[in-house]
């Protein structure tokens, strides 16, 4: 019997109730008004216009972030926050539904031109996305809007401003809106959303520097009370440092940066303070809004293309680290036989060497000395295959570059281990040639040695079709001034082609080889400073060269 | 007592093996290539031959070719850990007559070592 329902079922029944839009619905009322506030703030009185009025872009960033279908929803949810606001300033109500339906409009039609062209939420994360908001968004609606507004402000007969005055005006300070609140509120909604990864502390100190700094500037050029003395252009400059610094930080840093700005100057400029105040309200609301504007949309622009720039290398890095380790495990593939051999030798001591105590005990003639060694042989070849599987299991791992310090030798002798098994089925005779004491070097162990056994295994194939004398590896290590030398030596047939065709990707010998194996591993080489070169010798046979800085000797 | 020879270029494998045909009541001698097993052959003939495959220098079924051209009719029993296709065929084309997957089951190693013991004076008496 089950009469209670466990009470997260409740909860859960309870919730899927709720339609999903109506959290944004109850968000966008609550912004809604909040902006209309600033709006007001933003006023130079007694002109009637604001020099930045935020509800529209407000609205217009919440479409842009929400599914088409519940669009309507929230427009609806503007309502009260609209009536709310605007009826408090004894503007006619008439007056009041007219805003609200050109308001409305402007968010829809920026919206809807920006949805044509992109698919989903709109991310501000690439200069066509960036380029589409900008004409979209912050230029074609505001301009459409604003031709309806003024046309609803002359119609319901609200004021005694000129058509085109209204038009010019209404306009730019809804430009400046779009350009100020959607990146904002777009870009830190791309943030809250994104997969979290961590952020170091040097990144907040360095935001925390940021906007500590443009403050200062802001309240310095802005907001103290404006001399003739200090009317040089060059001030309008001061800012300028720091956006660029904030567009360096991605596209949510550079859009705070210049919502700081705007509000500071605008704020300077209603309380007669900064260099834009003391003409009338017209002039001042346009010179800053002009003066924003310039500075806001280079700005933005520039965000957006460092930003785009710097996630198609990231997305390039890392179609190189998955590249790199396909080709390892690729490498290892082409391995297995031999890693089989090598795991079923010391598998066979094992076996055979406790089958042979087994006899010793059950014929009653166990000699305890003997017994002890067996094990102790046994205890040996398990180490050995335990050894097997522990070099294997780090090639095997997919993860980001480690660099340390290694000894060069001991790597050779790690990948010759590695390589034994292949090289012992295919009959080659391995001679290690390595300089005592050689210099250490800083490298990635795991793909230093993808390198050498990639060398080790290329060199065992070309030897495939050489008589089983003269199947001989050498692997020689030396070090010249400031430099460690790995040398790989076969007495295969060389190659054919240029060197350089011979480091091209997908050129390959081998039939089932991808032929990324040396194209990888020289830009691995090239990557530790160092340098792989390939070189035919006199009498048959390749040499590779590996050649990595050495780091001075303790 | 019956005499085997065990070639195995790895020591540990060699040394386990001697020791599992000692305790099973046969003789025993183990070599580490070919070369040695051929040249000490010649002064002590075994009667089953325990040859390992993949060695450097001289593989095993170059020592099955080198008996076979000598004449020597020895038996031959090819162990290996790790093996391609055609190795079986190539092996007892080569004149093996058992071929083995390391690690080896015991049981089928000696049964491999008494079949060729028992037939092997049979076949020198033909």
């Amino acid at each position: 019997m089950d009469a209670h329902p466990a009470p997260a079922n409740l909860v859960q029944a309870l919730r899927l109730r709720l339609p999903s839009w109506l959290p944004a619905a109850l968000a966008v009322a609550v912004g809604y008004y909040l902006a209309a506030r600033l709006g007001f703030a933003l006023t130079l009185k007694p002109h009637p216009i604001s020099t930045l009025w935020p509800p529209n872009a407000l609205l217009a960033a919440a479409l842009l972030l929400a599914q088409t279908r519940s669009w309507w929803w929230l427009l609806l949810a503007a309502l009260p926050a609209h009536l709310l606001a605007e009826l408090q300033s004894g503007v006619p109500t008439a007056m009041v539904l007219g805003w609200y339906v050109s308001n409305c409009g402007e968010a829809l039609i920026g919206a809807a031109i920006v949805r044509a062209f992109v698919q989903g939420p709109l991310r501000l994360d690439s200069l066509r996305n960036a380029a589409i908001f900008l004409l979209g968004t912050a230029l074609a609606a505001p301009l459409v809007s604003s031709f309806v507004d003024a046309a609803l402000v002359h119609l319901i007969g609200w004021g005694d401003a000129a058509y085109w005055e209204l038009v010019r005006a209404r306009f730019f300070s809804n430009v400046l809106a779009e350009l100020t609140i959607v990146p904002l509120i777009v870009t830190w909604a791309a943030v809250a959303t994104s997969t979290p990864h961590e952020t170091r502390p040097a990144r907040y100190a360095e935001s925390a520097a940021l906007f500590t700094g443009l403050l200062l500037v802001c309240v310095l050029v802005f907001d103290l009370p404006h001399r003739e003395a200090h009317a040089s252009p060059a001030v309008y400059y001061a800012p300028l440092p720091f956006l660029l610094w904030a567009a360096a930080l991605g596209p949510a840093a550079s859009a705070s940066a210049l919502a700081l700005m705007t509000i500071a100057t605008i704020w300077g400029a209603v309380h007669g303070l900064g260099p834009f105040a003391g003409r009338t309200p017209q002039d001042t609301a346009r010179e800053m809004q002009l003066f924003l504007t310039a500075a806001t949309v280079p700005m933005l622009l520039l965000s957006v293309a460092l930003a785009e720039r710097s996630r198609v290398e990231r997305e390039a890095r890392e179609q190189r680290r998955q590249l790199t380790h396909l080709s390892r495990v690729a490498m290892l593939g082409e391995l297995s036989g031999g890693i089989a051999h090598q795991l079923n030798q010391p598998l066979t001591a094992i076996l055979s060497n406790a089958q042979a105590a087994q006899h010793y005990l059950a014929n009653k003639n166990a000699d305890p000395a003997l017994l002890s060694e067996i094990l102790a042989d046994i205890v040996a070849a398990d180490k050995r295959a335990g050894d097997v599987i522990e070099g294997l299991r780090a090639l095997f791992k997919r993860g980001e570059a480690h660099f340390e310090t290694l000894d060069p030798n001991r790597l050779v002798r790690e990948v010759l281990a590695l390589a034994q098994g292949d090289l012992a089925t295919r009959g080659i005779e391995v001679s290690m040639r390595l300089q005592p004491n050689l210099p250490e070097v800083r490298a990635d162990r795991v793909q230093l040695e993808q390198v050498l056994l990639n060398l080790v295994v290329n060199a065992a194939e070309a030897m495939r079709a050489c008589p089983p004398k003269d199947r001989l590896l050498i692997v020689q290590s030396t070090a010249t001034a400031g430099r460690i030398h790995v040398n790989v030596i076969d007495r295969g047939s060389g190659f054919k082609v240029s060197p350089e065709q011979l480091f091209e990707a997908f050129y390959t010998t081998k039939p089932q080889g991808l032929g990324l194996g040396l194209s990888i591993s020289k830009s691995i080489v090239t990557a530790h400073g160092g340098r792989l070169r390939a070189t035919t010798r006199r009498g048959g046979g390749a040499a590779f060269l590996v050649t990595l800085p050495a780091l001075p000797k303790q | 007592m019956p005499y085997i020879a065990i070639v195995d270029d790895e020591e540990p494998v060699r040394k386990a093996l001697k020791r599992l045909l000692s305790a099973s009541g046969l003789e025993a001698e183990s070599y580490a290539s070919g070369k040695d097993f051929l040249e000490a052959s010649a002064l002590r003939r075994p009667d089953c031959l325990v040859l390992d495959l993949h060695m450097p220098g001289m593989s095993g079924l170059q020592v099955l070719q080198e008996l076979r051209a000598a004449h020597t009719a020895l038996p031959t029993v090819v162990i290996t850990a790790y093996d391609e296709p055609q190795t079986r065929e190539q092996c007892l084309a080569a004149g093996a007559s058992a071929y083995l997957r390391k690690p080896l089951d015991e049981r089928l190693l000696l049964n491999a070592i008494s079949a060729n013991v028992k037939r092997s004076p049979k076949e020198n008496h033909r």
